[in-house]
C-alpha cells in the first residue's frame, strides 16, 4: 500500500482558564493515496481538532504531544515530520494548500467577503502552481467549471454573497483544489447544505477523487454519508478512535457498542413507523473524562468493576479492523 | 457604484438642506438680535435715551424685521448663489471678509489631526490584536485609557510646558510672528507645519485612544474568522494574511466614523484652540456668539456642519469602494 499519510499517538492539549484539557488522546490513522478515510464522531469527539493538527492550525494555546508522529510523503518524494514545522517554515505554507487541502463546513464563512472569488482562487494558484496573470485566471475558470458552476467566466468575478449556498460550496472546493493538493481534508462539507444539494456536492467530491486521484479524508457525524464515500472509517468518541476498519465491514457488523448506536440513530425510510434509537446521554466535557473507558457513561454494555476501572486497549480484529472495547477482548478470552 | 454614489448624494444634499434649516433656526434662539447690540454700540456713553422707535428702525435698516423665512431664504440662496455669507454687523464687512483664511487654517488643522489619528490608531490597533494578552497590547490599553482619561487642555498645557522647556519651540498660535499677516509662501507654509503638529496631535490624541480600541476589538474578532483559517490553510504568508484578510475588514467601522471623528475633533477645538492661541473658527464663533452677530456665527455653524455632513458622505462613499457587500446593496 502507498501511505501518503500516517498519524501516531497524536494527543493535542489545550490551556484553559480551568486547566489542561486534552480532547485528544492517542490517536493513531492513514490515508493512502487515493482513498478515502472517513472519520466519524459526535461534536466535541476531537475529530476537527484532529485535522486542524495535520495543517498546524491550532491556535497558541495548544500543543501535541512529545510521543506525536505525523508523517506526510510530499509529491516531491520527501517525507515531512509536520510536528517538527515551524510557524514559519516554507515547508509548511507549501503543505498548506499545495499539498494538503482543507474545505469547511460553512462554505459562506470560508471565503473572505471582500474579495471575488476569483480573486482568492488566483492568489492560491500563483503560491501553489507558480501560474500569473492569465494563465492563472484561465485555470481558476476551468476548476469553476469542473465542480460543475455554470458561466464560470462570470462567476469568477462574483463576491460570495451573491451565490446560493451550494454553489458556495462548489466554489469552496475548486477553490482548495486549485493548488492540486494530493490530500484534501474535507470537515462536515455538506452539513450545512440542503439534503438534495448534500447529495449533489458528495457525488461531486467522489468524481473528481477519481478524477484526480488523490486522497481525501472526510470528517462527519453522520455515518449514512461515510456509506457513500469512505473506504475506510474511524469512529471517535472523546478524543479517541474506538473502531476504524474498511466502510462495509464496519457498517455491516459494528463491534464497538458506540458505532452501532450511531448506526442505529440513523433514520430509515422503510422502518417509519420505529421509533428513532438515539444514543443515550450527552458526550462528556473534556474535563471531566470519565475514568476507565471513556464511553462508560452512555454505554448500554458497560460492566460495573471493569470498564471503569481501566481504559480499553486497541484490539486489531482480522484485516485493517480494530476496536477499542472491553468487552470485545471478555469475548475473544472467552472463545 | 453609480447608484450607490447617486443615493449618497442625494442623501448629502437633502441632510444639508435639514442642517441649513437647523443652524438658521439656532441662530434665532438667543433672546433679542443684532439690532439691539447695534443700538448698544452707537449711543451708549453719548447720553442719548434709545427709544423702541430707534431700535425698529436700525432692525429695518438691517432687514431683521422682515419674517425668519424669508430671511432664511434670502441667506440661503445667497451662499449658494452668490457664496455670499451676508454682513457680518460687528464688522461692518462682509462675513467672508471676517472668516478669510480662518476656514482654510481650520480644515488644515483638521485633516492633520485626522491623518495623525489613522496613522497612528491603525497599525498600533493592528499590532496590539496581533499580539492580544502580551505586554505590548497591555501597555497600549493602559496608554489608551489614559489618552480617553486625559483631558485635552490639560495635555495641551503639558505639550506647551514640554515644547517649549526643552525643545524652545514657539507653539503658540498657528504662524511665527512674522509669518502672522504675510502674503502666502513656501517659508509661510513650512511656518504653518511647524505650528500645526502640536495643536494637531493634542487634538489627535483622544480619537487616537478611541479608534485604537476600536481597531483592536473588531481585529481581534477578524482574526478569529474562518475565512482567516481558511486562507492560512492554503498557505497564503502570515504577514500578507493578516494584511489582506483580518486589517482590510478591521477598518471599516474606523471608516464608517470618520464622521463622528470629525465631529469629535471640533468639540474639542475651540478649548484647545484657547488654551494654545490659535485664532481659526472655534475662537471666533464664541466671539460671534457673544456678539449676536449671527451671520457670522452662522456661516461658521453652517461650514463646519457641512465638513462634518461632507466627511460623512466621503466615508460612506469610502466603505463602499473597501466593501462589496455595502456598494452592491447586499
Amino acid at each position: 500500500m502507498d501511505r501518503l499519510l500516517s498519524v501516531e499517538n497524536l494527543s493535542i492539549s489545550f490551556r484553559t482558564d480551568e486547566g489542561p484539557i486534552t480532547p485528544v488522546q492517542g490517536v493513531s490513522f492513514g490515508v493512502d493515496r487515493g482513498r478515502t478515510l472517513g472519520i466519524v464522531g459526535e461534536s466535541g469527539s476531537g475529530k476537527s481538532v484532529s485535522t486542524k493538527a495535520l495543517m498546524r492550525l491550532l491556535p497558541g494555546s495548544a500543543s501535541l504531544s512529545p510521543e506525536t508522529r505525523m508523517r506526510y510523503r510530499a509529491k516531491n518524494g520527501e517525507t515531512v515530520a509536520i510536528e517538527t514545522l515551524k510557524p514559519r517554515d516554507r515547508a509548511l505554507r507549501r503543505l498548506r494548500g499545495g499539498e494538503i487541502g482543507m474545505i469547511f463546513q460553512e462554505p459562506m464563512a470560508s471565503f473572505s467577503p471582500v474579495y471575488s472569488i476569483g480573486n482568492q482562487m488566483i492568489e492560491t494558484i500563483r503560491l501553489h502552481r507558480g501560474l500569473g496573470g492569465r494563465a492563472a485566471r484561465d485555470l481558476a475558470v476551468e476548476m469553476l467549471a469542473k465542480v460543475g458552476i455554470s458561466s464560470p467566466e462570470t462567476r469568477v468575478d462574483q463576491y460570495p454573497h451573491e451565490m446560493s449556498g451550494g454553489m458556495r460550496q462548489r466554489a469552496m472546493i475548486a477553490l482548495a483544489l486549485s493548488a492540486g493538493p494530493a490530500l484534501l481534508i474535507a470537515d462536515e462539507p455538506t452539513t450545512a447544505l440542503d439534503v438534495t444539494i448534500q447529495a449533489q456536492v458528495l457525488d461531486l467530491m467522489r468524481d473528481l477523487q477519481r478524477d484526480l486521484g488523490m486522497a481525501m479524508i472526510f470528517i462527519t457525524h453522520d455515518l449514512g454519508v461515510i456509506a457513500q464515500i469512505a473506504d475506510e472509517v474511524a469512529v471517535m468518541y472523546l478524543g479517541t478512535i474506538v473502531e476504524r476498519g474498511p466502510t462495509r465491514e464496519v457498517i455491516r457488523r459494528p463491534l464497538h457498542p458506540y458505532t452501532r448506536g450511531l448506526l442505529e440513530a440513523i433514520p430509515a425510510i422503510d422502518r417509519l413507523d420505529a421509533r428513532l434509537k438515539p444514543v443515550p446521554g450527552d458526550i462528556p466535557s473534556p474535563s471531566q473524562r470519565p475514568s476507565g473507558c471513556p464511553f462508560r457513561t452512555r454505554c448500554p454494555e458497560a460492566v460495573p468493576g471493569l470498564c471503569d476501572r481501566a481504559a480499553p486497549r486497541e484490539t486489531a480484529v482480522g484485516e485493517g479492523r480494530a476496536v477499542r472495547c472491553h468487552l470485545h477482548d471478555a469475548a475473544r478470552a472467552a472463545a | 457604484m453609480a447608484r450607490f454614489v447617486l443615493e449618497r448624494l442625494l442623501g448629502m444634499v437633502l441632510t444639508l438642506f435639514l442642517v441649513s434649516i437647523m443652524v438658521y433656526f439656532i441662530m434665532e434662539l438667543p433672546p433679542g438680535d443684532y439690532a439691539d447690540r447695534f443700538a448698544f454700540r452707537k449711543y451708549s456713553g453719548t447720553g442719548v435715551t434709545v427709544t423702541e422707535a430707534m431700535i425698529e428702525e436700525i432692525r429695518r435698516d438691517l432687514g431683521l424685521d422682515r419674517p425668519a423665512y424669508l430671511r432664511y431664504f434670502d441667506w440661503i440662496s445667497g451662499i449658494v448663489l452668490r457664496g455670499d455669507f451676508g454682513m457680518a454687523y460687528s464688522f461692518l464687512t462682509p462675513v467672508t471678509n471676517v472668516l478669510g483664511d480662518k476656514v482654510w487654517l481650520t480644515l488644515g488643522l483638521l485633516f492633520a489631526t485626522l491623518l495623525i489619528t489613522y496613522a497612528v490608531s491603525i497599525p498600533i490597533g493592528i499590532y496590539a490584536a496581533v499580539r492580544r494578552g502580551s505586554a505590548a497590547d497591555y501597555g497600549l490599553t493602559v496608554f489608551s485609557y489614559l489618552g480617553l482619561a486625559l483631558p485635552n487642555f490639560l495635555l495641551a498645557l503639558i505639550m506647551l510646558y514640554c515644547a517649549n522647556r526643552w525643545f524652545g519651540a514657539s507653539v503658540g498660535g498657528l504662524f511665527s510672528p512674522q509669518f502672522e499677516n504675510a502674503p502666502w509662501s513656501l517659508a509661510k507654509v513650512w511656518d504653518l507645519v511647524k505650528h500645526l503638529w502640536l495643536p494637531a496631535f493634542v487634538l489627535a490624541w483622544s480619537a487616537v485612544a478611541y479608534q485604537l480600541q476600536t481597531v483592536r476589538a473588531t481585529m481581534s474578532d477578524e482574526l478569529n474568522k474562518l475565512s482567516v483559517v481558511a486562507a492560512r490553510a492554503r498557505g497564503v504568508p502570515e504577514t500578507r494574511l493578516l494584511v489582506k484578510y483580518p486589517a482590510r475588514l478591521a477598518i471599516n467601522p474606523v471608516v464608517s466614523t470618520i464622521g463622528f471623528d470629525v465631529n469629535r475633533i471640533f468639540s474639542e477645538l475651540p478649548i484647545v484652540a484657547a488654551v494654545l492661541g490659535l485664532t481659526e473658527l472655534g475662537d471666533l464663533l464664541l466671539k460671534a456668539y457673544l456678539d449676536l452677530d449671527m451671520n457670522v456665527a452662522g456661516a461658521i455653524l453652517l461650514m463646519l456642519t457641512t465638513i462634518i455632513v461632507v466627511m460623512n458622505f466621503v466615508s460612506d462613499l469610502l466603505l463602499g469602494w473597501l466593501d462589496p457587500r455595502i456598494r452592491m446593496g447586499a
